[in-house]
This record gives C-alpha cells, sequence and structure tokens, in this order.
C-alpha cells in the first residue's frame, strides 16, 4: 500500500510538471510536421530530406489531445471489447445468461439479515425496495470499479500484440456495468409491481425523478472509471490491487448509505459524507425514484467536482502510464 | 524517397531482480539490526540491499532507413531485438530513446491472427481485424473479395473461426493484412507455419506488392526466404546493428557466424571428437549456397558436413546416413579417399540431386571415417540434420506420387501403343 502512496505523490509533481509541458495539438500534415519537429538526435549518415514524414515514434508520447482524437477513430475497437467483457461473465457456463442475475442473490441475502432480522430503519418504505434500489446503484459501481481494474491485464495478449489506443480497453470495460443497470431495472420494476399489487402503492416517484437517478447513476459509473484508470494500470504491475481493492470497496459499502438512509447518521458526522462522493450519488439515486430522504445539493455538487477532479487525473495518469504498464505485461 | 527511418532507436527495459528475494533479504536485516539494537551494540547491518532493478538494452542505437518499396529481411539470432524492433515501430511499445519516422499506413503482423474472436464468422472477423488496425469499415467493404479470395475460404465465409484449421486461420489473417493497402508491413515470423505452397503464395505476393511500393519488414529465421525475396538484409546482433546491406553478404556474414558459435558449443562438450579429427556438423544447403531448412524436391541440395583435422597427414572420408524415422533409407560416403595434409577445418559437399527426395521428414546422421597409418576410427553425429522435402507450386505431384515412398525418384518413362495379338508381348 505505501508504495502506491509514495508513487501516487511522486506523480503528482511529475504530472503537474508534464501538463505544463505537453500539451502538444496533433499535426498530422506533412508540411507543417516536418517544419515543426526538429530532429535532436542527428546522425551523419541518415539523409532526413528525403523522408516524408506522417507519423514519428518517440518515447515521449503523443499530445493528450491527438490521443482523444485517436481513441474516437478506434471506437469500433471499443464495441469490441465491449461485447468481449459482457460475454466474460457468463461464457462457458452451463446456466449461461442466467448469471447475468448472479447480483441479486446478496441483495436478498442482505434485505433479509438487515430488513427482517435487525429492522433497519428505511425512511418508511419497504426495506426490501429501500435495499434494492441502494443497492443497485452501489453494485453498478462496485462491479464496475472491479472489471476496470481488471481490463488491462484480461486483455493483454492483444495489447502485446497490437496497437490501438489503450484507453479504450477501460472505457469499453464499463460495458457489463451497463448490462447490470438493465437487470436492476428490471428487477426494481418488478418489485414495484408486487408492492402495487400486494399494498396498491406504486412507490416510484412521477415526474423528473427517474432521470436525475438516471443522472446520478452514469455519474457513479464515471467515477468508477476515474478509479480504475488507475488501478487497471497497478493492476498490470501488481496482481495484488484486485483483491486489495475488493476489501476497500466492501468497507467504502459501508460507510456508503446502501443499507441504512443518510438520516439515521448522526448530524455531527453527516459532513464528513460530503467527503464520499458515492454517498451523493447513491442518496440522489434513491431521492429521485422513490422519494425519501433529504435531497441535499451540497452532497451532490461535492461527489461530482470529486468524481470530475478523479475523472481527469485518471485519465491524464493513464496517459502517461499506458506505455509502461505494456513494458511491464 | 525513404518510407521510413530509423534514428538512434533504444529500448532499455529494467529487469526486476527477484522481489522475493529481495523481501527475505531485508526481513534479515531488519532481524539483524533489531538483536543489534536490543542488545545494545550499534548497528552493523549494512543498508544496501543491492539494486532493485537492472538495465536490460534491449535494442540500441538502431539507424537505418528504408527505401519506398524495399523489402527488409531481419535476421539474427534469438533475443537480437528483431520482435523489439517491430514492436516499437508498429507502436505496441514506445522506445526509451531515438525516434522512426515514416510515411503511410503502417500494417503489423506480430503475431498472425490476433484479434480474431474464435466465435464468430469470418466475415466478421474481417472486419473486427481490420478496425484493430484502425481501418474504417467502407474500405474493408472494397476489399472484401480480394480477400477471400486469396485466403481461399469462400466456402467458409459463414463459419466461425474455431471450426477453422490452423492453416485457414493464418490464410485469413495474412490475407486481411495484405489486402489493407498498406505502406509499410511488418511481419514478425509469419511464415513460420502454413504448408509450403501457401508460403510461397505470400512470398510472391509480398514481392509482387514491394515492386509497387509496399516496403516490408520481414522478420525470419529462415534465409532461403530471406534471399528470395528481400532487397536488403539487416542483422541485428545482441541489440545493435552488426550489418546492414547486400542480402547475399549480410546472410553469408550471420551464417558464418552462427557456424562458429555452434562450433565453440560443440567442441566445449567434445563428443564428435578424438585425437585426429573432429567432426563439427552438418547443414542442408540450396544450390545457391545458402543454409536451407527444407529440401526442394526439384532442385539439387547439398549435405554439408564440416570437420577439423588436428593431426595431418590424414585420410578423410565424409558420409551420411538418410533415415526416415527409424529406417535407414540409404548410406552415402565418398567414394575416394581424400588426405588432408594440413591439419585445420575442412568441408565435404554430397549432392542430393534433383527429383529424388519425397515431400516427407528425413533425418541424416552424419559421419566421418578417418584412416591415420593402418589405424581406422570414426565419428558419427546422429541426427546432425533433420528436414522436410517439398514439391515447389509448379511441379506439384499428384497425391499418388507423394504418398508413395521414401523416396520419389524422377525416373524414364517410355509409353507406346504395342499390337493386341502379337506374340512379344508375352515376354
Amino acid at each position: 500500500m505505501f508504495r502506491y502512496f509514495s508513487s501516487l505523490i511522486g506523480w503528482g509533481w511529475s504530472l503537474i510538471k508534464k501538463i505544463v509541458t505537453s500539451w502538444r495539438v496533433p499535426t498530422l500534415n506533412n508540411n507543417e510536421l516536418s517544419s515543426a519537429v526538429e530532429p535532436e538526435i542527428e546522425s551523419p549518415e541518415i539523409d532526413h530530406s528525403e523522408q516524408l514524414t506522417d507519423w514519428v515514434i518517440e518515447p515521449r508520447g503523443e499530445g493528450f489531445r491527438s490521443r482523444i482524437t485517436e481513441l474516437w477513430s478506434y471506437r469500433r475497437i471499443g464495441w469490441f471489447f465491449a461485447v468481449r467483457m459482457v460475454k466474460r461473465l457468463y461464457q462457458g457456463t452451463v446456466l449461461g445468461k442466467f448469471w447475468l442475475l448472479r447480483p441479486i442473490i446478496p441483495i436478498m441475502i442482505g434485505a433479509l439479515i438487515f430488513g427482517a432480522l435487525l429492522g433497519v430503519p428505511s425512511d418508511g418504505l419497504p426495506y426490501f425496495l429501500f435495499f434494492l434500489v441502494g443497492s443497485a446503484i452501489w453494485m453498478v459501481f462496485e462491479r464496475s470499479c472491479l472489471f476496470l481494474t481488471r481490463s488491462l491485464d484480461m486483455n493483454k495478449g492483444l495489447i502485446k500484440k497490437l496497437y490501438f489506443p489503450r484507453l479504450v480497453v477501460p472505457v469499453a470495460s464499463m460495458a457489463p456495468s451497463v448490462i447490470y443497470f438493465i437487470v436492476f431495472a428490471v428487477l426494481i420494476f418488478l418489485t414495484l409491481l408486487y408492492y402495487q399489487f400486494t399494498e396498491g402503492r406504486w412507490y416510484l416517484v412521477r415526474g423528473a425523478g427517474p432521470l436525475i437517478s438516471l443522472f446520478a447513476l452514469c455519474m457513479s459509473v464515471m467515477l468508477s472509471l476515474g478509479i480504475g484508470l488507475f488501478t487497471a494500470i497497478w493492476q498490470v504491475k501488481a496482481k495484488d490491487v484486485r483483491y486489495t481493492l475488493r476489501y476497500v470497496l466492501r468497507f467504502w459499502g459501508y460507510l456508503t448509505p446502501v443499507i441504512y438512509p443518510l438520516s439515521q447518521v448522526p448530524e455531527e458526522y453527516q459532513g464528513w459524507m460530503l467527503l464520499n462522493p458515492m454517498a451523493g450519488y447513491v442518496e440522489t439515486f434513491k431521492w429521485g425514484l422513490l422519494g425519501t430522504g433529504n435531497f441535499e445539493s451540497k452532497f451532490l455538487f461535492s461527489s461530482l467536482s470529486i468524481t470530475a477532479l478523479l475523472l481527469c487525473a485518471g485519465m491524464l495518469y493513464f496517459h502517461y502510464n499506458e506505455a509502461m504498464s505494456v513494458d511491464k505485461m | 524517397m525513404n518510407s521510413l527511418t530509423v534514428d538512434n532507436l533504444g529500448k532499455c527495459y529494467h529487469i526486476r531482480i527477484d522481489r522475493e528475494r529481495r523481501t527475505r533479504r531485508r526481513f534479515r536485516q531488519w532481524l539483524g539490526y533489531l538483536r543489534d539494537k536490543l542488545s545494545g551494540k550499534s548497528s552493523t547491518a549494512s543498508s544496501s540491499l543491492g539494486p532493485r532493478t537492472k538495465a536490460f538494452w534491449a535494442l540500441r542505437k538502431a539507424s537505418f532507413s528504408v527505401q519506398k518499396g524495399t523489402v527488409l529481411g531481419v535476421i539474427g539470432a534469438n533475443g537480437a531485438g528483431k520482435s523489439t524492433l517491430l514492436k516499437i515501430l508498429s507502436r505496441v511499445i514506445k522506445p526509451t530513446e531515438g525516434r522512426a519516422v515514416g510515411s503511410g499506413r503502417v500494417v503489423s503482423l506480430l503475431e498472425l491472427g490476433a484479434g480474431f474472436n474464435p466465435e464468430v464468422a469470418a466475415h466478421e472477423n474481417i472486419f473486427m481485424n481490420a478496425a484493430m488496425y484502425g481501418i474504417p469499415r467502407a474500405e474493408v467493404r472494397q476489399h472484401l473479395e480480394e480477400i477471400i479470395k486469396f485466403a481461399e475460404i469462400e466456402e467458409f465465409i459463414d463459419t466461425p473461426l474455431k471450426f477453422y484449421s490452423s492453416g485457414m486461420y493464418l490464410r485469413l489473417a495474412f490475407s486481411v493484412a495484405i489486402n489493407m493497402k498498406p505502406d509499410i508491413l511488418l511481419a514478425d515470423e509469419i511464415l513460420a507455419v502454413g504448408d509450403m505452397s501457401f508460403k510461397r503464395r505470400c512470398l510472391d505476393r509480398v514481392s509482387e506488392l514491394s515492386a509497387n511500393g509496399l516496403t516490408v519488414l520481414f522478420v525470419s529465421h529462415d534465409m532461403e526466404a530471406i534471399a528470395q525475396i528481400c532487397n536488403s538484409v539487416l542483422w541485428l546482433h545482441a541489440g545493435e546493428i552488426k550489418e546492414i546491406g547486400d542480402p547475399d553478404t549480410v546472410i553469408a556474414a550471420y551464417q558464418n557466424a552462427a557456424w562458429a558459435h555452434s562450433d565453440a558449443a560443440l567442441s566445449e562438450r567434445g563428443r564428435f571428437r578424438n585425437k585426429f579429427a573432429e567432426l563439427i556438423g552438418a547443414r542442408l544447403m540450396s544450390s545457391m549456397g545458402k543454409d536451407i531448412g527444407a529440401a526442394p524436391t526439384s532442385e539439387d541440395v547439398y549435405v554439408r558436413i564440416r570437420f577439423r583435422v588436428d593431426r595431418a597427414p590424414l585420410t578423410v572420408r565424409c558420409g551420411f546416413d538418410l533415415y526416415r524415422r527409424r529406417q535407414l533409407i540409404f548410406r552415402s560416403v565418398e567414394p575416394v579417399k581424400n588426405v588432408c595434409d594440413e591439419p585445420g577445418l575442412y568441408e565435404g559437399l554430397g549432392r542430393i540431386p534433383a527429383d529424388l527426395l519425397s515431400e516427407i521428414n528425413y533425418t541424416i546422421h552424419a559421419f566421418l571415417l578417418v584412416e591415420s597409418g593402418n589405424r581406422t576410427s570414426s565419428l558419427i553425429i546422429y541426427g546432425a540434420v533433420s528436414f522436410m522435402g517439398y514439391a515447389t507450386v509448379d511441379q506439384k505431384l499428384d497425391d499418388t506420387v507423394r504418398k508413395g515412398g521414401m523416396l520419389s525418384p524422377k525416373l524414364d518413362w517410355t509409353q507406346k501403343a504395342v499390337a493386341e495379338a502379337s506374340p512379344e508381348t508375352h515376354v
């Protein structure tokens, strides 16, 4: 753990230096480039005047912006990786696509233990519904983090043999979380129908609420991307990252109001929840769907800014370290 | 016009020194420190654990330029940096120093069929593989016919790749790459697999395209293929360029170095040596004088036996046994007794004539019959050479002949009509 922290600090400083120096605009035009790029090391026996210049391979990377445009031109590969990652969820199993329903079981057990046995309050809602909605967004986030962490490592056979922007891989690895989201959406809908018939009450908020929930969910996936861009690189270097992350995420899950409502958190500790970006998203998600809890914009705002920060940092970290990670594979 | 210029390119890997051992050492050191501390002594344990990593230059100071339309063969022993060079040029890894400048589309074949999805039909895979090279769908659609035709998979276009034979897989992969209209093709050992006729077709296609301006970097251990299609050869040795230039000179230099290397290895073991002479080894050679790993059945091939005479004068006869599995097909010994007057390196050359070998695997046991005065002795290397005979495309034998036996010599045949009732027919 210490190694990662120390490398993080060292990286922070080098990042600042790099950002200042390397924000270069791509120029693929022949005339422009040959005048812009002066060869630094010139061997006497090589005549550079005869060389047409379309591309240059150098130790330093291309500019960050050119990588983003490149990413767009390789978008089809993204689809390929996305399909591959989703298929990994169930390929080769006997039950096949039923394994996509795998997150249901922990939710059932959780609802039974926390709701029925321990009697955790749920802001006046049926506990199962409350827990399902909270878990939905949390599990999408958690799974997404774990998938992203393994993404580079899982596809290293291809990465070592072919060139494509490596950022495609983690971005495409968000696909399984989209599948999980669909599974949860169906599940939540079925549960709502169940309560409609048994209690005669439709719990879903009418109006723009669910849209806000969807936004919160998307942002939580973005947050996982921000984290995953770091962990994917670390995972290549050391396989213990994934195991460590599992524990961290479980702990994080308990610090997030998933099994309990935010209202149960003592007043003096609620301020600390601002530091937990997932707390804001989970609360917003529940508020948008079920109308429970007190939606506070400061929670969402702090979550959004942490997400934006992590995502930018993750992108830059990935950009500067992907080449090194290929060497370590 | 240069298509590619490589300037002082280098790649350094930092190889980690066994992490577990370091941890153990650190723990032991810490124990020592603790013991010293507890017993009140000043610490004597050294704080140095040695370097964490060591630098290894897989490629260094590589500078060369390639003209448009050149087929550049890259040769060298294993670990000489051939693949590293290709990986850098295909952008899979970043160089540590130097730069490479080039123009046009680069298609790399570091591994045939990388990125193929075995669950999906060939048709989809072609598009997918092209996308991996960053080639838009519309362009692939234009060349789809050509790709399928060259790969000869018209009937299996909708079959998932997992049902393909490895040959079909290979053909498809090569066909996709070559039909993407690359300006620079990077090929790493792609012809190591695949049958002879496909190999020939690939080489023909590569030379045809290079005439139209395709630049190829072609890594191979098959000197015959290199000599056949390359206009220029680059010899890498231990990460550095040893020689670059005319194929024949560079290949000859490389092979001589390889011989020298194997000399050392064998005489260290000293198994094929007595006090009179040493049998160094045997190689299969084409009529052009190149070392080859497979024998074209329609051409003469030579068995070259090298030996060193330690005590002159000495009468030496070279010979070899040609085996098919464990069965001797024939033995051939030099008919005349040559007297070697000087100690030194000698070479015996035995010609296996064209149209004798069959399309099967052979093994050669090379031997030396040594006579000194009235003492005779023999030296033998079992399995000195293993090779396969292959028919070139233009004289492909039909199956009845090919499966016919250990050898398929071309005999003189005549045919004539004879009268039905003639009594001579019953001779």
